[in-house]
């Protein structure tokens, strides 16, 4: 196999492609966000949202927490830029008044990536669920997307079995500074 | 037939006539005032708790004193009620516009009055309990002079006696001095609002029938009010029945109803459910036999298409909520009738069966005679309480049984599921529904025995959730569940306005049809695509129970 330039510059490319789905997260995107529930789209069977998200190389926490009257749920997802990962406690954002059910036992596979000059982490998840017809699996698109400055973060959530996305806009919560 | 025997006959006949035409109570004068919705402790409430007190007592003898509350109070029935009143059961009304005026007609039914202190809200429930023991209405202390006038006698005064006390402390107190004279068949639990707010419109039927009032809590951090319960039921008869409602911020509904259930009593509420001293002296209007709108017929067969089959449903009694709003009647949709009406409201029920229109369908519950959640109630009491649900279904023309199950939910969220044990016991209970609905919120209790499916809820329609949110769920079931047929079978919280539920009807995907409950259920028994499911004991619980 000759290495000609241009299999040499295919080879660049794809390294360089490489490097940019394994590059490690953006830091702005670390920290605590609460949800602004004027500009979202409503929380069914939820009253408040916050995520708190760290990171740690390629992997990214996002701590959701939760609030329904008195019950608070906190919950984390972990992804990973250069792996899937499997979960078998994979949390949604999901709509309780609807009679969709994580899987008893069922595995999530979540991949992830940076896109748009690390701006935006994309995930990718394949989560099953349980419905009155049995157990099928949802696609769940979402883009975790930083803004300018790193003030905001909109979540955009588009699943395989819903025509519109669920928006969920937030803001950071800056740390307090004791006086 | 000789002269004395005909003597006696004509007697008879004459007995039974007036008899039963004062339990029709048709053609009478009788009273109404016109509440408005200031309940506030430093405001309205203590005029309406007195005039309330003396409702009951007034209505004791006959039904004279009735009340209309403002369009927006929770049960919005009452002037359409008054309307119902006059034109099937000729009642002449003539309004009292004033406390003052309200005494000068009634105040030969109180013997005195009671004194409750506006900085303890339990001594009103204490009051309210004496009140109806001793005949006394209840008054605070810038009442007084009123009622003095009228030449009505103190017969206690709780002002000072409760100051810095519990509730479990006040409680003991008056289970002390008054319980062995209260009525074991019933209680009142005249919870509810609390604090700056409270509305307790039910306590005219606790005292009419000197019920014991509280608003204890069936929470398990509060273990001696808790235990102040236990005991109060422990010594009431079987097959009792809890009025009112739980006290908000004390306990919850679910704590509440799963330690009802667990001793086989049959909750009615709200606390604040209007007018039972009158309305429970009425009966049904001569010739009038329950219809309903039946779908299909009980045992019909039909078979479902390939398509998307939706029903809807509003539980939470039909008399709050949808029914007086516009846009009823464009939707077919199931209602759930508080069965136990027939015996405290029947005059609502029959309002009710009038202005259906053929949309209009009433199924039965909720759960069995009375709120309750079946997977506590006792083997033993199963049999007879739904052996009374029945018999109301019957006389109801119902046949669709409805379940809900809350004691492990977070209101309307989480696990509403049915025992393996529950569901036996119902398909043993009812063999001939046409079949159950499950749930409050969505739930996955499912089943189909002979012809006769158990299905719960696929979906909640909470009222604050905007439509096109609900649409986009709605679509998002339809593709999920993506066998046809599929039968989704949505719960209308009571809130919600039907017209908006007809525009979302308009942007479902796929071949919907949209079907009364009944025939739902008929095809759901048709071809089975669902799942047959329990309440898995793995689930979480958020109360874990007893």
């Amino acid at each position: 196999m000759k290495n000609t330039p241009f299999k040499r510059m295919i080879m660049v490319g794809l390294a360089v492609l490489a490097l940019g789905a394994t590059a490690s997260a953006n830091p702005e995107i670390v920290g605590d966000w609460q949800l602004d529930m004027d500009r979202s789209s409503a929380l069914d069977g939820w009253q408040d949202m916050r995520l708190v998200i760290s990171t740690q190389d390629t992997r990214v926490d996002i701590r959701h927490e939760m609030r329904w009257r008195a019950t608070r749920y906190r919950a984390t997802n972990t992804v990973d830029t250069t792996k899937s990962v499997a979960s078998d406690n994979f949390f949604r954002v999901e709509q309780r008044h609807m009679a969709v059910y994580p899987t008893k036992g069922g595995v999530t596979h979540t991949t992830a990536e940076w896109i748009d000059n690390n701006r935006t982490l994309r995930t990718e998840t394949h989560t099953p669920v349980e419905i009155s017809q049995g157990d099928v699996i949802m696609r769940i698109t979402s883009e975790y997307r930083i803004g300018e400055g790193g003030k905001t973060l909109t979540v955009i959530e588009l699943h395989s079995s819903r025509s519109r996305p669920l928006v969920y806009f937030f803001r950071k919560v800056e740390e307090e500074v004791s006086s | 037939m000789n002269l004395s025997k005909q003597i006696i006959a004509l007697t008879a006949i004459c007995v039974i006539t007036l008899g039963s035409s004062a339990f029709a109570a048709k053609g009478r004068d009788a009273w109404v005032m016109n509440f408005d919705g200031d309940w506030n402790v430093a405001g309205g409430l203590p005029e309406k708790a007195m005039l309330v007190s003396l409702q009951g007592l007034t209505n004791r003898d006959a039904p004279q004193f009735y009340i209309v509350h403002p369009p927006d109070f929770q049960w919005e029935i009452t002037e359409p009620l008054y309307d119902f009143y006059k034109r099937k059961h000729d009642v002449k009304f003539t309004e009292v516009k004033t406390a003052d005026e309200a005494f000068s007609l009634f105040k030969k039914h109180a013997k005195g009055y009671v004194v409750w202190d506006k900085t303890v809200g339990a001594s009103l429930n204490v009051a309210f309990t004496i009140a109806g023991l001793q005949d006394a209405v209840v008054v605070s202390e810038e009442l007084i002079p009123l009622v003095k006038k009228y030449g009505l006698k103190q017969i206690d005064d709780l002002r000072g006696r409760y100051t810095g006390k519990t509730d479990a402390e006040i409680y003991q107190d008056s289970y002390d001095r008054y319980w062995d004279q209260c009525i074991r068949d019933a209680v009142m639990v005249m919870g509810g609002h609390r604090g700056r707010t409270m509305q307790p419109a039910m306590a005219d039927w606790g005292i009419q029938r000197k019920m014991y009032f509280h608003d204890l809590s069936a929470n398990p951090i509060h273990p001696e009010e808790l235990s102040q319960i236990k005991r109060l039921y422990e010594q009431m008869e079987p097959g009792s029945f809890v009025f009112g409602w739980h006290p908000y911020g004390k306990d919850t509904e679910e704590q509440s109803t799963t330690l009802l259930s667990a001793y086989g009593f049959k909750m009615e509420g709200l606390h604040n459910l209007p007018n039972l001293s009158f309305n429970s002296q009425f009966f049904f209007t001569e010739g009038f036999k329950f219809t309903n709108n039946h779908g299909v017929d009980r045992h019909a067969k039909i078979e479902a298409e390939e398509k998307v089959y939706i029903s809807f449903v509003q539980s939470d009694s039909i008399g709050i909520g949808v029914w007086t709003k516009p846009g009823r009647g464009k939707l077919p949709f199931g209602w759930q009738v508080t069965m136990n009406w027939s015996k405290f409201s029947p005059a609502a029920l029959e309002y009710f069966h009038e202005s259906a229109t053929p949309n209009d369908y009433f199924i039965g519950g909720l759960s069995g005679p009375g709120y309750m959640y079946p997977n506590h109630i006792p083997a033993e009491r199963f049999p007879l309480l739904m052996g009374e649900a029945k018999e109301m279904m019957s006389l109801l023309d119902e046949h669709v049984m409805e379940i809900m199950d809350n004691s492990a939910a977070d209101g309307n969220v989480g696990n509403t599921d049915l025992t393996k044990e529950t569901v036996d016991r119902y398909y043993e209970n009812f063999p001939d529904v046409i079949g159950f609905i499950n749930g409050y919120g969505p739930a996955r209790t499912r089943d189909l025995r002979d012809t006769r499916p158990m299905i719960s809820y696929d979906y909640y329609i909470d009222p604050k959730r905007p439509r096109d949110g609900v649409t986009d769920d709605l679509n998002e079931l339809i593709s999920l569940n993506a066998k046809r047929p599929y039968f989704l079978l949505v719960h209308v919280r009571e809130s919600n306005d039907v017209n908006s539920l007809v525009e979302v009807t308009k942007n479902l995907n796929g071949p919907v049809e949209i079907v009364p409950v009944d025939k739902f259920l008929k095809l759901a028994a048709s071809n089975k695509t669902y799942t047959t499911r329990y309440q898995d004991p793995d689930e979480p619980k958020h109360f874990e129970g007893y």
